[in-house]
C-alpha cells in the first residue's frame, strides 16, 4: 500500500507540469474545503465526483492523491494550506506537490461517517478513472456498483472510453446502465431500462421497481411502457431462474444420494445385507481425499490443485480394500442371518467413527478449493451454475456410466447379476459365489468412498458426516428397488428433487417427513420398489 | 413352550426381580438399604429391561427387527414429562424452561389435561397405538419385512428426532424437557420418592415378564413362533398373520412406551437425543447380547450392557464405543444366541426343551 501511494504521488509529480490543470486557486479552494467543517468537507467530497468524470488526467491524479491521503489521515492542514505525508516520512504541499515542512499550527482532519462514505465513493470514482492497475480499477468498480444509480453517467461513459481492458470495459458498461437510469434524457433512460431488463435478476428488479414511483413514470407513456415491460420480463426471468435453481440443486443433491446409495443397492441386491457402515465408507473416502491433499501439499505442491482428481483411484482402492477386508473377516459368516449382519455392520460403523474421531479429532477438515470447482456461471435470473455442484453432478454421471459398464459389460458384472438373480443356481453352474460377494462388497464400498470424495468440496467433513446421508440413501434403495442401477438413479432423482422442492416451502424437516410418508405409501403399491429384479432374493 | 413351573431360569429371574422390588419397598421407609443413587440406577436399568423385553417380543419371537423402538419409548417419555411439568406447574407455579425460552406465557392447547396422570397415560397409549397401528398395518399389509422393515423403522425414528429438534413444536425442542419438581404431589428428588419410583419400575418389570411369559405360553405364543419360523406356511394353513403381527407389534410398542414412562421421571430429563437411531439400534444390541428369543436374555442383556456403559462412560468414555462394537462382534460370532449360550451347559435340559427359540435359524 505504501509503495502504491508513493507510486501515485510520483506519477502525479511527473504528470503535473505537462498537462493543463485546474487553476491553482481552484485547487487551493478545494484544499480549504478539505480543511473546513463537516459541511464544507461534504461539499468538497461531492465536487470530487464530477472531477473524476470530467477533469483532466492530471487533476484526477492529484485529486486522488489528496483524497487517499485524507482517508488515510495522511492529510495535514496547517497555516499555509495543507501538506500530505509521503511514505518516506517527508511532507509535500497538497496544492503544488512541492516539498515543504509543516507550518504550525497543524491538524489532521477527521472524516465523519457520512463524509467517509462520500470520500470513499469519490476515491473509488477517481481510482476507476486513474488507477494504473486493472485490478485496482476493477475493485473500484465493485465499490461503485452498489451505488451506481446515484452516480453521474458521464463518469462511467468516460471510464468506458478510456478503459483498455476489454473485460473490465464490459463490466463498467454494465454498471453504467444503472447510472444511466438517472439521466435527464428520457430516451437514454428508456435505453438503460431495456438494457437492464436484458439481464433479469433480483438486482435488476431492485433497480427498476423504484422507477414506478418516478415522476417520468406518470408523465411519459413511453417510459411507463418501457418500465412495465422491463418489470414483466425481469419477473419472468427470475421465475425461470428460480425453477432452474431448484432443478439444479435437486440434481446435485440427487447425485450425492445416488453416489451414496448405489453401493448400498448393489450389496443389498447381492447379499440381502444392509450395510449400516456405508455412511462411514463415505466418511473414509472424504478422509482419504484429505490425506491425499495433505500428502500433495508436502510432496508436490504444484499438483495440489488436482488433488480431487488424483484422489479418485486412491479413495476407491482404499475404501474398497477396507470393504473387502470387512466382508472377508466379518460379514461372510453372517449371510444366513441378515438381521444380525445389520447389527454387525452397525458395530463396524461405530468402530470406524470412533477410530477416526480418536485419530483425527472431531473438528471439520479443511479442504483447498481448486479453481475448477469454485465460482460459477450466472445464467438467467439469480440462478448461478456453480462449478462445485456441477463437479458433483458430473462425477455422479461418470460413476453411473462406469458402474453401468462394469455391471453390464464385464465378466464380473455378469457374475454379480447372476448371483443377484439366483444365488444357488449361479453357484451350481460354477460361478465362484463367495468371490463375487467379496468383490461386489469391495465395489460397493469403493463407490461409497468416491461419494465421500465428491462431497469433500461441498460438505463439512468430520467423523459424523456419514450419518447424515445414510438414512436418505436407505430410502433411495427402498424406493428404487434392490440391486437395480436404473431404480437407484430414478429414486435418487425423485427424492432429491422432492426434498429440494419442499424445503423452501415448509423446511427441511417437513421435507424429510413427507418423503418418508410418500415412501411408506409407495411401498403399499409396489412393495419391491420401483424396479424390482426378477427372480430376486429368496 | 413348556409349563411355567418347569422353566427354572425364568422363575429365578422373576424371583430376583421381585426380591429387588421388595427390598426397595422396605428400604423406602427403613433407614437402611440402598442409597437413592443406587436405587435410581436400579430403576433405570429396570426401565431399560422393559424396553428390551418389548423388542425381544417382536424380534425374538416374531422375527421382526424394529430399529425404531426409541420412538415408542420417547412417546411414553414425552407424555410423562408433560404430566410432570404440568403437575409441577400446578403445584408450585414453576413455569417450564422451554416456555421461558420461547417466551410463551401459557401452555399450548394440546397440553390441556396433562396435569392428570391418567390422562397422560391414556394419551401415551392412544398415540402409541395410533402410530404403531397405522405404521404396522401399512407395512405388514404390503408384506414389508426383514431388513426392509428394519430400515424403514429406523427412518421413522430419525424423522421423529428431526421433528422434535424443532423448537416451535411445544415439546421443548432441542433442549427437551427438564426441571421436574413434583410427582403425584411428592417432591421428586426425595430419597423415598426416588426409591419408590425404582420399586415401581422393578415391579412393572416383573409384571411385564409374567405377562409376556403368559402370552408366549398360550396358543397365541405358539402362533407367533410359527409365524417367525415359516410365515408362508402359517398363512397357507389359513391363519391371518397380518392380525397376529399387528397385535404383537402394537403390544410391543405399548410396552416400550410404558418403559419410557418409567425411565423419564427417574433420569429427570427428556430430549430428542432419545430418538436418535443409534439408541434404537442399541436396544437391539442389548437383546442380541443377552439372548434373542429368551425373555430373560433380553433382561440380562439390557442390565449388563447398561451397567458396563454406565460404569465406562464415567471411567473411560472414549473406550465405550470400542467395547460396544467388540461385544456385538463377539456375540455375532461366538454366541449366536447371546450370552444365554453360556448357560447352555448349566441349563442344557431346560434349553433342549425350549429348543425352538435357540435352534431355529433366523427368518428373513
Amino acid at each position: 500500500m505504501r509503495l502504491f501511494h508513493s507510486l501515485v504521488l510520483a506519477l502525479a509529480a511527473l504528470a503535473l507540469p505537462a498537462l493543463p490543470a485546474l487553476a491553482a486557486d481552484a485547487r487551493s479552494e478545494l484544499i480549504t474545503k478539505f480543511c473546513g467543517d463537516a459541511a464544507a468537507m461534504g461539499e468538497a467530497g461531492r465536487s470530487l465526483i464530477p472531477l473524476a468524470a470530467e477533469g483532466t488526467p492530471g487533476d484526477r491524479l492529484w485529486a486522488r492523491a489528496i483524497t487517499t491521503a485524507l482517508i488515510d489521515r495522511k492529510f495535514i492542514c496547517d497555516a499555509d494550506g495543507a501538506v500530505v505525508q509521503t511514505p518516506d516520512g517527508g511532507t509535500v504541499d497538497a496544492a503544488t506537490q512541492g516539498k515543504r515542512q509543516v507550518a504550525e499550527p497543524s491538524r489532521s482532519p477527521l472524516l465523519n461517517l457520512r463524509n467517509r462514505a462520500l470520500f470513499e465513493t469519490a476515491e473509488a470514482a477517481l481510482a476507476l478513472r486513474s488507477a494504473p492497475e486493472a485490478a485496482r480499477r476493477a475493485a473500484a468498480l465493485r465499490a461503485l456498483e452498489r451505488q451506481a444509480s446515484t452516480l453521474p453517467e458521464q463518469l462511467f461513459e468516460a471510464a468506458i472510453s478510456d478503459e483498455a481492458d476489454p473485460a473490465l470495459r464490459q463490466q463498467i458498461s454494465g454498471v453504467a446502465q444503472a447510472a444511466a437510469l438517472n439521466s435527464p434524457n428520457i430516451a437514454k433512460r428508456i435505453g438503460a431500462v431495456q438494457r437492464i431488463a436484458a439481464v433479469p435478476n433480483r438486482r435488476a428488479l431492485a433497480l427498476v421497481t423504484p422507477l414506478t414511483k418516478d415522476t417520468a413514470y406518470a408523465g411519459n407513456a413511453d417510459f411507463k411502457r418501457a418500465v412495465d415491460d422491463a418489470q414483466a420480463s425481469i419477473n419472468r426471468g427470475i421465475a425461470i431462474g428460480d425453477t432452474l435453481a431448484i432443478v439444479y440443486n435437486g440434481l446435485s443433491f440427487a447425485s450425492i444420494l445416488f453416489m451414496a446409495a448405489i453401493g448400498l443397492s448393489i450389496i443389498f441386491g447381492l447379499m440381502g445385507i444392509i450395510n449400516l457402515a456405508q455412511g462411514e465408507f463415505i466418511m473414509l473416502g472424504a478422509y482419504v481425499t484429505w490425506l491425499v491433499q495433505e500428502g500433495l501439499r508436502h510432496v508436490a505442491p504444484a499438483l495440489l490443485q488436482w488433488y480431487l482428481i488424483i484422489a479418485v483411484p486412491i479413495a476407491f482402492i482404499v475404501t474398497a480394500a477396507i470393504g473387502i477386508a470387512l466382508e472377508a473377516s466379518l460379514l461372510r459368516h453372517l449371510y444366513r442371518r441378515p438381521l444380525m449382519s445389520l447389527l454387525a455392520t452397525w458395530a463396524v460403523s461405530l468402530f470406524l467413527i470412533n477410530l477416526v474421531r480418536v485419530t483425527f479429532g472431531t473438528q471439520n477438515l479443511n479442504f483447498v478449493t481448486p479453481s475448477y470447482v469454485s465460482g460459477g456461471l450466472p445464467l438467467i435470473g439469480d440462478f448461478i451454475f456453480t462449478w462445485n455442484r456441477m463437479f458433483a453432478i458430473a462425477f455422479a454421471l461418470a460413476t453411473l456410466l462406469a458402474t453401468w459398464a462394469l455391471i453390464r459389460l464385464t465378466p464380473l458384472g455378469l457374475n454379480i447379476r447372476a448371483v443377484t438373480q439366483n444365488r444357488t443356481m449361479a453357484g451350481c453352474i460354477g460361478i465362484p459365489v463367495r468371490r463375487v460377494d467379496m468383490l461386489a462388497f469391495g465395489l460397493g464400498s469403493g463407490l461409497a468412498g468416491l461419494a465421500g470424495l465428491a462431497l469433500a468440496p461441498i460438505y463439512s467433513v468430520n467423523p459424523q458426516m456419514g450419518q447424515n446421508f445414510i438414512i436418505d440413501s436407505f430410502m433411495v434403495v427402498v424406493l428404487g428397488g434392490v440391486g437395480t442401477i436404473i431404480g437407484t438413479v430414478v429414486a435418487a432423482l425423485g427424492i432429491g428433487q422432492i426434498n429440494v422442492l419442499i424445503e423452501p416451502m415448509w423446511g427441511a424437516v417437513a421435507a424429510k417427513v413427507i418423503v418418508l410418508l410418500m415412501i411408506i405409501g409407495f411401498l403399499q403399491w409396489r412393495p419391491e420398489g420401483l424396479f424390482a429384479v426378477k427372480g430376486g432374493r429368496k | 413352550m413348556n409349563a411355567v413351573w418347569s422353566d427354572r431360569p425364568f422363575l429365578v429371574m422373576l424371583a430376583s426381580a421381585l426380591a429387588v422390588a421388595v427390598l426397595l419397598v422396605v428400604s423406602m421407609v427403613a433407614p437402611f438399604g440402598p442409597s437413592a443413587y443406587l436405587a435410581n440406577f436400579i430403576g433405570q436399568l429396570a426401565a431399560f429391561a422393559i424396553l428390551a423385553l418389548s423388542l425381544d417380543l417382536i424380534w425374538g419371537y416374531l422375527g421382526i427387527l424394529s430399529l425404531g423402538h426409541g420412538l415408542f419409548f420417547s412417546i411414553g417419555g414425552y407424555a410423562v414429562a408433560m404430566y410432570l411439568l404440568k403437575h409441577t406447574f400446578e403445584m408450585t407455579g414453576k413455569v417450564p424452561d422451554f416456555m421461558q425460552f420461547m417466551g410463551w406465557s401459557s401452555f399450548p392447547f394440546y397440553w390441556e389435561g396433562f396435569g392428570i396422570f391418567g390422562y397422560a397415560l391414556l394419551a401415551a397409549a392412544v398415540v402409541t397405538l395410533l402410530i404403531s397401528g397405522l405404521f404396522g398395518y401399512v407395512s405388514f399389509r404390503s408384506r414389508v419385512g426383514g431388513v426392509y422393515f428394519s430400515i424403514i423403522t429406523q427412518a421413522l425414528v430419525y424423522v421423529a428426532m428431526l421433528l422434535m429438534f424443532r423448537n416451535d413444536t411445544g415439546f421443548g425442542g432441542n433442549n427437551g424437557m427438564t426441571g421436574f419438581g413434583v410427582v403425584f404431589g411428592w417432591p421428586i428428588g426425595e430419597r423415598s420418592v426416588v426409591i419408590g419410583m425404582a420399586a415401581v419400575s422393578v415391579l412393572v418389570l416383573a409384571s411385564t415378564l409374567i405377562t409376556c411369559r403368559a402370552l408366549l405360553g398360550s396358543r397365541f405364543g405358539m402362533l407367533m413362533i410359527a409365524a417367525r419360523d415359516d410365515e408362508t406356511r402359517l398363512r397357507t394353513l389359513g391363519y391371518d398373520t397380518l392380525l397376529l403381527k399387528l397385535a404383537i407389534w402394537c403390544l410391543s410398542a405399548l410396552i416400550a412406551a410404558l418403559a419410557g414412562m418409567l425411565y423419564v421421571p427417574q433420569v429427570g430429563i427428556i430430549n430428542p437425543r432419545l430418538l436418535s437411531p443409534d439408541l434404537s439400534l442399541e436396544i437391539a444390541v442389548w437383546v442380541a447380547i443377552g439372548g434373542r428369543g429368551h425373555l430373560i436374555g433380553a433382561v440380562i442383556g439390557a442390565v449388563l450392557v447398561n451397567s458396563i456403559k454406565f460404569w465406562l462412560s464415567a471411567a473411560a468414555p472414549d473406550v465405550w464405543p470400542f467395547i460396544l462394537s467388540g461385544l456385538i462382534v463377539l456375540v455375532a460370532f461366538v454366541f449366536p444366541n447371546g450370552l444365554i449360550d453360556l448357560a447352555k451347559f448349566k441349563f442344557q435340559k431346560t434349553l433342549l426343551s425350549r429348543g425352538l427359540a435357540s435352534q431355529s435359524s433366523e427368518v428373513r
